[in-house]
């Protein structure tokens, strides 16, 4: 079946009243998450990960996705109206989206990240649409000695090559691996690190550190800063909420370029939404035919950006989909409920779970277009979201967080664990650790060791194995050259300057 | 608390680590790789990482974001920390005892408190409707099992 018929199935699947309902509750959800600072879509999903045990996986995949889409959509108003990127990929979109609401262009600004989000996000569903079926065929072919090498570049890139300290990223990602390795080893039946408390024979669920990590720790910081009640004022929605023919003019160039930085960048494993946003906001200053006005509000350096942003959002779900590869924190924790439901993900998953595959990318197209239809006729429900008061909105933060993780376990040892993994939270907020790569690594982790242990079984424990079969070596190649090649080049470029 | 703290937590826990290692069991499973391997690459991987930090942090490369103005916080912030901590304790000692209500509420109450909201009627008002609120969202709706909203404990 070519993968036109099997999108076509997928859509009378995602169109039926009930899945079309978790899709709008899902995009209603997320646009309400990425508005609000301190909560995003990882958080969000890990809190609803006890709904799995209830609810149908079509239905939650969609109600995910539309979070997860929903999410970076409301990001573009937080930027734009209160200067306050939620996350690092929508820091670009503030530069000038806050310098053009100040301006009284604040209808324009909202209105260009909110088509441009329309378009990058369509643009990079077609592209998953056609060019998954691509990557699964050739992912057919990976063996354990292959997907340990693989999970081990995506590893390597999310901690070493992103971020600011490839030192911080490594030590984070590999306590987060160590974190994974919690509780019985599943080919011996030996616990491991359970410190004798039967508690830890299961592991530690992901819920607990994505939660205490985002939710507990974010809010400790805010709280021991101290700054959130003297935060500026939110700016009020001035201008039209539609975009003159000037500003189209010079704003779909932007989109279709931010789209095609966005969708590759994002597919990386190391690709990630930052470097896209960085990359499509100089080209179009670059382009731009009054570049003077950046700086002070020009409107391309909104659109490119907030489409990068929103591609960059579907090329995630590229190497998850295909390759069961999580290269984002949102993207584990969405693993993870594929783990609840007992379904592997990778290249199988297109054959296997295929009616739930193409319903989950059909629920992408739609929720696009409800993302579109509810965001600018709703920017005034969602300015009046940003004036809670933060002891309200971080007090209901933590009960709700506090609750889902008892919830699912009727624990307070895990209430405990929520804290503590809050605390660690608190410190690599301080300290300028990244968190991302812990929960990457305390998902991927177990799943590498399996493989790891596969691939030695098959190969009667000939450790070259990883490097004598040519897929495999040359990821580990490419692994050994990200973690080098920059420290190398750094280390050169210091001697020049001495 | 400063970044050679830090690093000395770190290395501590890889310490309790390297202990815990030594208490994995020998598997009598015939495997070509044991429980132990992958554990114990970790553990060392991660003390080397934690001494090259220690490094950093006696050279003062290491960031705190007490070092640059804009994040430095503002006056009373270990108390805002430990209004919060202790409101997370409240509900592990109590939620068992005495249901959810009131742990949560109280939980609410040293989130709002470590962001500056005064000890008042409307502040409890305000908790305590939180707290009901993610019960009933939780518990009555959605059917996840919070335990009862108030038990009496005797």
């Amino acid at each position: 079946m070519s993968s036109f018929d099997s999108l076509m199935q997928g859509f009378a699947v995602a169109l039926e009243p009930m899945t079309l309902l978790y899709g709008f509750i899902g995009c209603l959800v997320g646009t309400l998450v990425g508005v609000l600072p301190g909560i995003g879509p990882a958080l969000t999903i890990a809190l609803l990960l006890p709904l799995t045990f209830k609810v149908p996986a079509t239905a939650i995949f969609v109600l995910f996705a539309g979070i997860y889409y929903g999410a970076m959509y409301g990001g573009s108003t937080t930027s734009i109206l209160l200067n306050t990127p939620g996350e690092s990929a929508t820091i670009v979109t503030s530069l000038e989206g806050n310098k053009m609401a100040r301006r009284g262009r604040a209808g324009p600004a909202l209105a260009t990240a909110a088509i441009g989000s329309f378009v990058a996000g369509t643009i990079g569903t077609i592209a998953l649409t056609f060019f998954a079926p691509w990557v699964v065929d050739a992912a057919l072919a990976f063996g354990p000695a292959e997907y340990f090498s693989l999970m081990l570049m995506a590893l390597v890139t999310v901690s070493a090559v992103l971020g600011s300290s490839a030192l911080r990223g490594l030590i984070s990602l590999v306590a987060g691996l160590l974190f994974g390795l919690v509780g019985i080893d599943l080919q011996t039946g030996q616990p491991r690190f359970t410190f004798g408390q039967p508690e830890f024979l299961d592991g530690i669920e992901v819920t607990i550190v994505a939660v205490g990590l985002f939710a507990i720790g974010e809010a400790l910081f805010l709280a021991w800063q101290g700054k959130e009640n003297k935060k500026t004022d939110v700016l009020a929605v001035s201008g039209s909420l539609w975009l003159s023919k000037e500003d189209f003019a010079r704003s779909w160039k932007a989109w279709i370029r931010g789209s095609l930085f966005g969708f590759p960048i994002g597919a990386m494993p190391a690709g990630g939404a930052e470097l896209p946003t960085l990359l499509s906001y100089y080209t179009e200053k670059k382009l731009s035919k009054k570049p003077e006005e950046f700086g002070h509000g020009a409107i391309e350096g909104v659109a490119g950006p907030e489409a990068a942003n929103n591609a960059a959002a579907a090329g995630v779900l590229m190497p998850l989909l295909t390759l069961g590869i999580p290269t984002s924190a949102t993207a584990a924790i969405i693993l993870s409920a594929f783990e609840s439901y007992g379904i592997q993900v990778g290249p199988t998953l297109f054959t296997q779970q295929s009616s739930l595959v193409w319903t989950l990318i059909a629920s992408l197209y739609i929720g696009n277009v409800i993302l579109l239809v509810l965001n600018l006729p709703l920017v005034g429900l969602w300015v009046k979201l940003l004036k809670i008061p933060p002891q309200w909105l971080y007090a209901g933060i933590v009960v709700i967080s506090v609750a889902g993780v008892y919830g699912s376990s009727n624990s307070v040892f895990d209430v405990g664990l929520l804290f503590f993994f809050g605390i660690i939270g608190f410190g690599m907020r301080r300290f300028d650790f990244p968190a991302a790569p812990l929960i990457i690594g305390l998902i991927l982790g177990p799943m590498a060791e399996q493989s790891m242990r596969q691939a030695l079984t098959i190969s009667q424990g000939e450790w070259s194995t990883f490097f004598t079969r040519p897929i495999s070596g040359t990821l580990m190649a490419i692994s050994i050259a990200l973690l080098l090649v920059p420290n190398i080049l750094r280390l050169i470029r210091s001697r020049k300057h001495v | 608390m400063s970044t050679r703290l830090i690093a000395s937590f770190l290395l501590v826990f890889c310490a309790v680590a390297i202990w815990q290692v030594f208490r994995i069991p020998e598997s009598t499973i015939q495997s070509e790789v044991g429980p132990i391997l992958a554990p114990s690459v970790l553990v060392a991987l991660l003390s080397l990482l934690g001494v090259f930090y220690l490094f950093t942090t006696i050279s003062n490369k290491a960031p705190d974001c007490t070092h640059q103005e804009e994040d430095r916080p503002l006056k009373g912030g270990s108390k805002r920390v430990l209004y919060m901590l202790g409101g997370g304790l409240a509900f592990i000692l109590l939620a068992k005892v005495i249901g959810f209500l009131i742990p949560a509420a109280l939980c609410g109450l040293g989130v709002s408190m470590a962001f500056d909201a005064k000890f008042n009627l409307k502040t409890l008002l305000m908790v305590f409707g939180i707290a009901g609120a993610f019960w009933i969202l939780f518990s009555a709706i959605l059917g996840v099992d919070l335990g009862p909203i108030v038990q009496i404990p005797f």
